[in-house]
C-alpha cells in the first residue's frame, strides 16, 4: 500500500491540494490523516486499492454519494475526492469529528485510553452516558439517522461499532466511516464486522443491503443498551476458542439469541455476560419483546426483522418512561411500584409520581420536576424527537408549586383548578393538579 | 480440570476441521436464572455497566537470546520492541483484549513475566544474550503454558494465540521432538504462527516447520530489516489474531467449514509475504544508481 507522509501535498480532484499533517488513525481499508486543504483542516481517509476489489467503481460510488449529499447533518459524509494517482490510488477528504463526541467503542469499553505524551503510558478515562434519558436519546439518534439513510434509497453495508461517534451528555450523535454506503442492491466488495453481519451474510447466501442493515442495527442498539453479544451466551462460550469454524457455527449456521424464549441452549453466563444478565431483567417487555423477534424470526426471515420507524417509537416511548426520582435512583416507570394505574412510587424512597394520559397512546408518562416531552409527543404529524414541547418546572414566583411550561410555539388549553379552560400561550404555564386536562389540538393529556 | 485434552496426541486421520472437541470446555456455565428478588435486591441502575466482556488473545514472542544474537541484533530487536508496544496497543479495541507473553531461549528457557501481561500494562524488559541455542526447549515449554491452566485461562472467549519466533541459528537441541509436543497442543493448531530468521544462520526450513508454511516465514538480514520485519509481523498478525474475521466471499455458494478452515493462518501468510515484498522493492537500488 501507499502510505503518504508528513507534509506530501496530495493533489484535489477539483484542484488545489490538500497537506498532510498527521495520522489520525487506521483501519481495514486504508489510512485516515489529518490534513489542511483551503486552510482548514479536515480528515482525509487514503484507501489501500490493493485491498479493493473494483477500486473504480468504488471511486464512482463515492462520488455519487458525494454529489447527492449526505441524508441529514448526523453523518460525516464524504466531501471531496482525490485526484486519481497513477497507480489508480485515491482518496477522500471529510469534516473532522467535532469536539465532545466519544467513539461507539469507547462507550462499550466504558473508557478510553489516552497516551500520556512523556512516559508513553496510557491512561484510562471512564466513558459513560451523564443520564439515562442522553442514553435513549442516542439511540433515538442512530435509529433516525438509518431510517433517513435507507429513506435516500441507499444501505450502508458494514454497519458496526467503529460507525458511530456519540455525545455522552446529549446524546447527539454522528454517523461516520460512510464511503461504503451505496445504493440498496449494490455491494462494492465490503462484508462486514463479524458479530454485526447478519447471518445470511455470514453464511455467503446474501450480500449487505437494507434489510442486513436492519440486522446489524439491531445488534448496535443491543450492545449499546445491555452491553454484551446478542449471540454470545453458555453455546458459544463453551467452544474456548473462537476460531474460524465457530464463528460460522455461532453468528451463522446456527446463531441462537441468548434470551431464545423457545431455546435456552445459549443463556448468558454469570461471570461473563454479567451486563446482559442485569440489563434484561431492568428493561420494559416491549423492548425485549422488539430484540426477542430481531432475533429469532429476524434471524430467518430478513423481511420481519424490526424497521427503524418501529424502533424509533418504542424508545421515544422509553424515553417518556424514564422517572428521576428525587432520592437518586433514575429508572424505567416498569421499574418502580404501581399503587394503581396512574401513580408510580419509588421502591427506594417511597415518593409517588402522578403521570400523564394520552389521547393517542396507551402508556403514561410519569412527572417529576424536569420531565420533558417533544414537539413529535404531542402532534401527530410531527416527527420532531428532540425539540421540547414541555417541561415539568418549579413556579418560580410560588416555590413548591410544580406545573407544566409550555415550550412550543403553539397554544395550548388546560383545565386550571377553578374548573374552567384557559389559552396557555408559549413561554406560560399551569399547575399540575388531580384534574388537570391539557388540549394540545389533536391530542390530548389528562392526569 | 485436567489439561490433558491440551497436551494429548489430536492430529486425527480424517482431518477434522472443526476440532473444537479438542479445547477443554469452559468453566460450567452456572445456572442465570434469578433469585426470588424484589425490584432493589440487585444494581439496577441502567448507567451502570461494566466493559462489554471482551475476547482475549494473547501473543507469545518467542525469541531467541543465545549468544549469537549478542551486539547489534540485540540491541535492535530491544529498540523494536519497546517501540512495537504501544502499536500494538491500538489493534485490539473493543472487542479483545490483548496479552502478551515473551519466552527466551538460550542455555536455559525463560519467561520475562510469569504470566501474560495486558498490553496496557506490559513494560518490555530488555534482554541479554549469550549461551546455546534450546529452541526444541522453548517448544515444549510453550505447549506446557498453553492451556486451560496456565497461561490462557481467561474466563471468557479467546482467540487462537498469536505465536512468533524470532531466532538466528540452528538449534542446539532436539527441536523436532520439542515440535512434536507442540504439535500436539490444540491452541498451537489453531494459532497463527509466523517466523523470523535473524542472519545467515537461520534455517528457514525448520521455521516453516514451525509455521506449518513458508508464507509466514520472512528473514531479515539487516539491521534495518529486523526492525522492519518485526513490526510487520507482530502487527499483521496481532491485527488478524484479534479480530473475527470477515468470511464471506463472493463466491456465490454458501460458505462451508472446509472454506474457512485457517482461513486466519492463509491471511497473515498472504499479509506477510505483501508487505515484505514492497518492503523489498524499496530497498532494492537498482545497479544502475547510486553511481
Amino acid at each position: 500500500m501507499v502510505e503518504l507522509e508528513i507534509g506530501q501535498e496530495v493533489e484535489m480532484e477539483y484542484g488545489g491540494s490538500a497537506k498532510v499533517l498527521s495520522v489520525i488513525g487506521s483501519g481495514g481499508q486504508g489510512t485516515v490523516y489529518l490534513v489542511r486543504f483551503n486552510g482548514m483542516k479536515w480528515a482525509l481517509k487514503w484507501y489501500d486499492i490493493d485491498k479493493m476489489k473494483k477500486p473504480k467503481v468504488f471511486r464512482k460510488n463515492l462520488q455519487n454519494n458525494i454529489n447527492d449529499g449526505p441524508p441529514s447533518n448526523k453523518f460525516l459524509w464524504p466531501k471531496y475526492l482525490t485526484k486519481e494517482t497513477e497507480d489508480g490510488t485515491f482518496g477522500y477528504i471529510m469534516d473532522l469529528k467535532p469536539d465532545g463526541f466519544d467513539s461507539f467503542v469507547d462507550i462499550l469499553n466504558t473508557y478510553k485510553l489516552e497516551i500520556d505524551p512523556l512516559t508513553g503510558h496510557a491512561v484510562k478515562r471512564p466513558v459513560k452516558f451523564n443520564s439515562l434519558s442522553a442514553m435513549v436519546t442516542a439511540v433515538i439518534n442512530i435509529v433516525n439517522a438509518f431510517r433517513q439513510l435507507h429513506r435516500s434509497g441507499k444501505s450502508y453495508q458494514d454497519l458496526n461499532d467503529g460507525g458511530f461517534f456519540i455525545n455522552v451528555n446529549t446524546g447527539a450523535v454522528l454517523v461516520c466511516d460512510c464511503d461504503n454506503i451505496a445504493p440498496d442492491g449494490s455491494n462494492f466488495g465490503i462484508g462486514g464486522k463479524p458479530g454485526y453481519m447478519a447471518p445470511e451474510v455470514v453464511r455467503g447466501i446474501a450480500q449487505p443491503n437494507v434489510q442486513t442493515d436492519k440486522y446489524s442495527l439491531a445488534v448496535v442498539l443491543f450492545k449499546l443498551l445491555f452491553r454484551g453479544d446478542p449471540m454470545e451466551g453458555e453455546k458459544v462460550v463453551r467452544d474456548v476458542c473462537l476460531t474460524e469454524s465457530s464463528e460460522l457455527k455461532h453468528y451463522g449456521q446456527n446463531a441462537v439469541f441468548v434470551y431464545d424464549p423457545n431455546d435456552s441452549s445459549n443463556r448468558p453466563v454469570r461471570g461473563i455476560h454479567d451486563n446482559v444478565i442485569k440489563f434484561w431483567r431492568i428493561y420494559p417487555d416491549y423492548i425485549k419483546d422488539a430484540f426477542i423477534r430481531s432475533f429469532t424470526t429476524g434471524i430467518t426471515e430478513p423481511a420481519k426483522r424490526i424497521i427503524e420507524n418501529e424502533w424509533q417509537k418504542l424508545f421515544i416511548r422509553l424515553r417518556s418512561e424514564i422517572i428521576m426520582c428525587g432520592c437518586g435512583r433514575t429508572n424505567f416507570s416498569s421499574m418502580f411500584v404501581q399503587p394503581n394505574a396512574k401513580t408510580f412510587k419509588c421502591p427506594k424512597c417511597g415518593m409517588e409520581f402522578a403521570s400523564l394520559g394520552f389521547s393517542d397512546r396507551d402508556y403514561r408518562m410519569p412527572l417529576y420536576l424536569g420531565c420533558k416531552f417533544y414537539d413529535c409527543e404531542i402532534s401527530a404529524d410531527s416527527d420532531d424527537f428532540t425539540k421540547i414541547a414541555g417541561e415539568l418546572v418549579e413556579n418560580k414566583l410560588k416555590p413548591g408549586v410544580l406545573g407544566i411550561k409550555n415550550c412550543s410555539e403553539r397554544k395550548w388549553r388546560a383545565k386550571m383548578p377553578d374548573g374552567v379552560f384557559y389559552d396557555i400561550a408559549p413561554g406560560k404555564g399551569f399547575p399540575v393538579w388531580q384534574g388537570l386536562e391539557i388540549d394540545f389540538g389533536e391530542i390530548k393529556a389528562q392526569i | 480440570m485436567s489439561n490433558e485434552n491440551m497436551t494429548e496426541p489430536v492430529v486425527n486421520e480424517n482431518q477434522n476441521v472443526s476440532g473444537l472437541d479438542d479445547f477443554e470446555p469452559a468453566s460450567a456455565p452456572e445456572n442465570t436464572a434469578p433469585a426470588a428478588d424484589s425490584l432493589l435486591d440487585f444494581d439496577d441502575d441502567p448507567l451502570s455497566a461494566t466493559g462489554v466482556s471482551r475476547k482475549s488473545l494473547v501473543i507469545f514472542f518467542l525469541i531467541d537470546t543465545s549468544g549469537s544474537m549478542k551486539g547489534k541484533k540485540m540491541g535492535e530487536l530491544n529498540t523494536v520492541m519497546e517501540e512495537l508496544i504501544p502499536e500494538i496497543r491500538r489493534v485490539g479495541e473493543a472487542d479483545t483484549e490483548v496479552k502478551v507473553a515473551v519466552l527466551t531461549f538460550s542455555t536455559e528457557v525463560r519467561w520475562m513475566y510469569s504470566t501474560p501481561i495486558a498490553i496496557e500494562d506490559f513494560e518490555w524488559a530488555r534482554l541479554r544474550a549469550s549461551g546455546v541455542t534450546s529452541m526444541g526447549a522453548a517448544f515444549k515449554e510453550l505447549s506446557l503454558r498453553m492451556s486451560r491452566n496456565s497461561y490462557l485461562n481467561s474466563p471468557s472467549l479467546s482467540f487462537a494465540p498469536v505465536i512468533f519466533l524470532m531466532t538466528d541459528g540452528y538449534p542446539s537441541d532436539d527441536y523436532k521432538e520439542g515440535l512434536k509436543e507442540l504439535q500436539s497442543n490444540s491452541w498451537y493448531k489453531f494459532g497463527l504462527k509466523a517466523a523470523l530468521g535473524i542472519g545467515e544462520e537461520a534455517n528457514d526450513d525448520v521455521l516453516a516447520e514451525f509455521t506449518g508454511s513458508k508464507d509466514t516465514v520472512v528473514h531479515a538480514y539487516s539491521g534495518t530489516q529486523l526492525a522492519q520485519m518485526i513490526k510487520i509481523i507482530a502487527v499483521t498478525s496481532a491485527q488478524i489474531g484479534s479480530k473475527s474475521m470477515t468470511l464471506s466471499d463472493d463466491s456465490g455458494h454458501e460458505i462451508g467449514e472446509e472454506d474457512v478452515f485457517s482461513a486466519k493462518q492463509k491471511l497473515l501468510g498472504q499479509q506477510i509475504q505483501e508487505l515484505v515484498s514492497n518492503k523489498v522493492e524499496e530497498n532494492d537500488v537498482p545497479f544502475d544508481t547510486g553511481w
